[in-house]
């Protein structure tokens, strides 16, 4: 089994073990996971080390009305492969105390399976399934674990993520069956397909694959299921969902959206730029109206996703790489800021801000890495939000349509705005009468090494960018204008 | 040996097995069930016969060519789990496998005529077993089969009817007429409109939810799995024995109509079998848009084998969702909820199928509707298939509002029915196999991948 498949197939071994395991399931569960990390650390090693090309596997003939398990692995594809790896392991240790179901695990091996697939694959039939194969794992998660309107979130998420990539098919196809008409050879793979003639098509097959994508990321105005999603979901569901699956909408975008239809995104580019514009600005604006603190972390991935996008369609190697660099940063940090919060409705059950107050001086260890994951959000120099935000920022006023980096300073500002009167509200101000902050007690070891983990990541992607964005960087030299 | 039996020996060991069942009821008393069992097993010798089975077109009536064989599959398979589920008294069992009979007859159509016996043949029997099979209250069984029986017989007729307006014309029963005037053309749409009648096209579907309904869970099973495959095949035979532009132009969108009419109507139902009825229908349309699709792209054998893939992976979704109600005795949505809790293997295996009757990868419904919108895309129906594609995001409503149901409520106190066996080994066989085919497509790589 070469590396690549095992990429995927660790975690699937996984959810079927644990789903048999019964109640040592989190015992298994933390194997499988440690063993995801250190295969897909081996894969990541080599492409960090040497901001080398990749790893490739030729997949098999094409088998049956032209699929063939075509797999490869560039910087950009194993980097979110490690997010993955790693935010799972993430979200073990921080359930291990959750009195849960063997399912509970199983379903989270699943999700990294599925969502590792996606990552890897080069064969977009192949793609597609594993695309939609996270749904299943992420309807259970949210529907079964979830908080009080957990029924009505997990319908919702399922059903608009599969609206959206019904229609990124239907374009898939379009694009195979013009592939044909010019070549006469049925094929999926990506490889192959890249550089066929959409002729008149090529607006509607685009505009087919941002809407699949656009709703994962979510760009606005398809963003209404991830609040309600993000909130209703358990705390490590809503790590895998905004620190994971929002960045398979921008990866989409940027290997199968770009791609295939170049000359259209070019074209488009003003309004595409626009609207990644309006996410970030409306992200925030939502957030600041917020009084729970989960929906304020939720709309916050809206509009740092709004700044991925605006690098993304900039079209420039800084402003792509940035983006590319976002969707880690923005795995790790919110990832964080989910955890902590689930960590505050854990012991308090309440989430809204004015159920809090003091905490600082109750729970100082908690406010040590609220405060940190928080100064990362908003893109504190020296923290790793930072230097995805600059560059995506810096691409798009070297693009042709510099008034949209005004748009996004003004986002980026908003940050401070929603985030610290948050923060200041929880921990700093006195407390109310109503306030349940007497409930909270501090961090313990098990939740502090976890948040360690990642504030040291925040700072160390900080302070060295550079060796992931020379990892990143061959992956999306083919995208620039 | 007489030539012409030997392509009809499926059909043969069929009338062996009605011959069989009643002889045995005449004979042999008390009721011999062993007997019915075995006798009921005919679809399973009809399979083996499959094997012999020379293709090649014996005329004027017999034609077997290749998806004459494939539907014959498909439809013999799909009336296995009425065989093993509930071969009921003799009686039940001659009808069921004369009905059968008729649909194998139907597949090697190479006229008109045979059309026609083929059409009555699987249709009368199939009026009595709703009438006779189920628990319910008899009176509506009768009604939902009264209904049933007027619906086949104004089908009957108008294919009678336009059959005759197309031989007034052409003088030919069979294929090779040249261009129709507007007798033919009227003709060749009354039969068209026949075949509709009995896949239950909106707005010719009136009946189909009522006798649906009525009928016990296995027979509903079989009428929406081997019979809508033969009336599917129907269909495809007029327009080939009668090719006009009209269908490719007509088809699509009726079928697209059809798909978002039933999956609107399911979303509201409460009885269990009523709402599958509508996802019948829903799924009746994407059947008709591949013809659709089939007849657009001039007879192109791709879309026929899209069209057949679909059947097949139909037949394993409804089937086992039927086989799920025949064993656990649920009749309404609300007894599903938290029957997770009660019931985990059955409820797994539904979950799987109503994931695949939505269209989720990896199963072999996601497979299934890939296939037909990548024939409809290529036959240039971009249209239709947008529609269509939005009735398969409404169908999640229903499909996946069940899976909730079913999963993330808490358990409800009222008694639950029973378990009965062999419709789980039917629900378990199903829910497998609908994944197997979901992945078909990869095997050989992935196991490439895994073994190098």
């Amino acid at each position: 089994m070469s590396l690549l498949t095992a990429l995927w197939v660790v975690p699937l071994a996984g959810a079927v073990a644990c789903a048999l395991s019964g109640r040592a399931a989190r015992w298994t569960s933390l194997a499988f996971s440690l063993a995801a990390l250190a295969l897909s650390a081996a894969a990541l090693r080599p492409v960090l080390a040497s901001s080398g090309a990749g790893l490739a596997l030729a997949g098999g003939a094409p088998g049956a009305f032209g699929v063939s398990y075509a797999l490869a692995a560039d910087g950009l594809s194993l980097s979110l492969v490690g997010l993955t790896a790693f935010l799972n392991l993430i979200c073990v240790a921080a359930s291990w105390d959750l009195d849960v179901s063997a399912g509970y695990w199983a379903c989270f091996q699943a999700l990294a399976c599925a969502l590792c697939g996606v990552f890897l694959a080069r064969d977009l039939f192949l793609f597609y399934i594993f695309w939609e194969a996270t749904l299943i794992p992420m309807f259970f998660i949210i529907g079964l674990w979830g908080s009080d309107n957990r029924r009505r979130a997990a319908l919702k998420f399922f059903i608009f993520t599969f609206a959206g990539s019904i229609f990124m098919l239907l374009a898939l196809i379009a694009v195979v069956v013009l592939h044909q008409r010019a070549t006469g050879e049925w094929t999926w793979n990506l490889a192959a397909l890249r550089g066929t003639d959409l002729g008149p098509a090529a607006p509607w097959i685009f505009l087919g694959l941002l809407v699949g994508f656009g709703v994962k990321v979510p760009m606005v105005p398809l963003h209404t299921w991830l609040p309600d999603a993000h909130t209703e979901a358990p705390a490590a569901g809503s790590v895998m969902l905004a620190g994971v699956m929002l960045k398979m909408g921008v990866y989409g975008i940027l290997r199968v959206a770009l791609p295939l239809a170049p000359t259209v995104a070019a074209a488009w580019m003003p309004l595409l730029t626009l609207l990644a514009a309006i996410s970030a600005v409306y992200g925030a604006l939502c957030a600041m109206a917020q009084t729970d603190l989960k929906r304020l972390v939720a709309y916050s991935s809206i509009a740092h996703l709004g700044f991925c996008l605006l690098g993304v369609f900039s079209g420039t190697a800084q402003g792509l790489a940035g983006a590319a660099l976002l969707m880690i940063n923005h795995g790790i940090t919110t990832g964080a800021l989910f955890l902590l919060v689930g960590f505050l409705y854990e012991r308090a059950h309440k989430r809204g801000l004015s159920d809090f107050g003091g905490l600082a001086e109750r729970a100082p260890r908690l406010a040590f890495f609220f405060g940190f994951s928080i100064m990362a959000s908003i893109g504190l120099p020296g923290l790793n939000g930072f230097v995805g935000e600059f560059l995506c920022l810096s691409g798009i006023w070297q693009s042709s349509l510099p008034i949209f980096a005004v748009l996004g300073v003004i986002g980026v500002t908003l940050a401070a705005v929603y985030a610290l009167p948050a923060y200041q509200a929880v921990f700093w101000a006195p407390e109310g009468p109503g306030s349940v902050s007497a409930k909270v007690r501090d961090l313990g070891a098990r939740e502090s090494g976890i948040l360690w983990t990642l504030c040291a990541l925040m700072l160390w992607i900080g302070l060295a960018p550079q060796p992931w964005l020379a990892a990143l960087a061959p992956s999306l030299r083919g995208l620039v204008r | 040996m007489n030539p012409l039996m030997y392509p009809l020996a499926p059909q043969a060991a069929l009338a062996a097995g009605v011959f069989g069942a009643l002889g045995l009821g005449l004979l042999v008393r008390p009721k011999p069930v062993w007997g019915c069992v075995l006798a009921a097993l005919a679809p399973l010798a009809a399979l083996a016969a499959l094997r012999v089975v020379p293709p090649g077109y014996w005329p004027p009536l017999v034609d077997v060519d290749a998806k004459s064989l494939g539907w014959q599959f498909v439809i013999y398979a799909g009336a296995l789990p009425l065989a093993f589920c509930a071969p009921g008294d003799d009686v039940e069992t001659a009808l069921f496998l004369g009905a059968t009979l008729g649909m194998g007859l139907l597949a090697v159509a190479g006229n008109l005529l045979m059309l026609f016996v083929g059409l009555e043949f699987m249709s009368l029997p199939a009026y009595l077993l709703v009438a006779r099979s189920g628990e319910g209250p008899r009176g509506r069984r009768l009604e939902a089969a009264v209904k049933y029986f007027f619906a086949g017989a104004l089908a009957g007729a108008l294919f009678l009817f336009g059959m005759a307006l197309y031989y007034a014309e052409t003088g030919r029963l069979g294929p090779g007429a040249a261009a129709l005037g507007t007798l033919g053309r009227a003709g060749v749409s009354l039969m068209a409109a026949a075949a509709l009648f009995k896949i239950g096209a909106v707005p010719l579907h009136w009946w189909l939810p009522d006798v649906y309904e009525a009928a016990a869970p296995e027979v509903t099973g079989f009428l929406s799995t081997s019979m809508k495959a033969a009336a599917t095949l129907f269909l495809v035979r007029v327009i080939q024995i009668a090719p006009d532009p009209m269908f490719g132009a007509i088809l699509p969108w009726l079928g697209a109509g059809t798909a978002l009419f039933g999956a609107l109507l399911a979303l509201r139902q409460e009885r269990l079998q009523r709402l599958l009825a509508y996802s019948s229908l829903s799924h009746a349309g994407l059947l008709i848009l591949g013809v659709g699709a089939w007849a657009r792209l001039g007879g192109d054998p791709r879309a026929l084998a899209a069209l057949l893939l679909y059947l097949g992976a139909y037949a394993l979704m409804s089937n086992g969702a039927f086989a799920f109600l025949a064993a656990t005795g649920l009749e309404t949505r609300s007894q599903l909820r938290g029957y997770a809790a009660r019931s985990a293997g059955a409820s797994a295996a539904f979950a799987v199928l109503l994931f695949a009757l939505g269209g989720v990868p990896p199963t072999g419904g996601f497979l299934a509707k890939l296939l037909v919108f990548w024939q409809a895309l290529r036959a240039g129906l971009a249209g239709p298939t947008a529609l269509a594609a939005v009735a398969s995001v409404v169908s999640l409503g229903y499909y996946l509002g069940m899976v909730r149901d079913m999963y993330f409520d808490a358990p409800q106190d009222t008694a639950v029915p029973r378990t009965v066996r062999a419709p789980s080994l039917v629900l378990l066989t199903c829910a497998i196999g609908v994944v197997l085919l979901g992945v078909a497509p990869l095997l050989r790589g992935l196991v490439g991948g895994l073994w190098p």
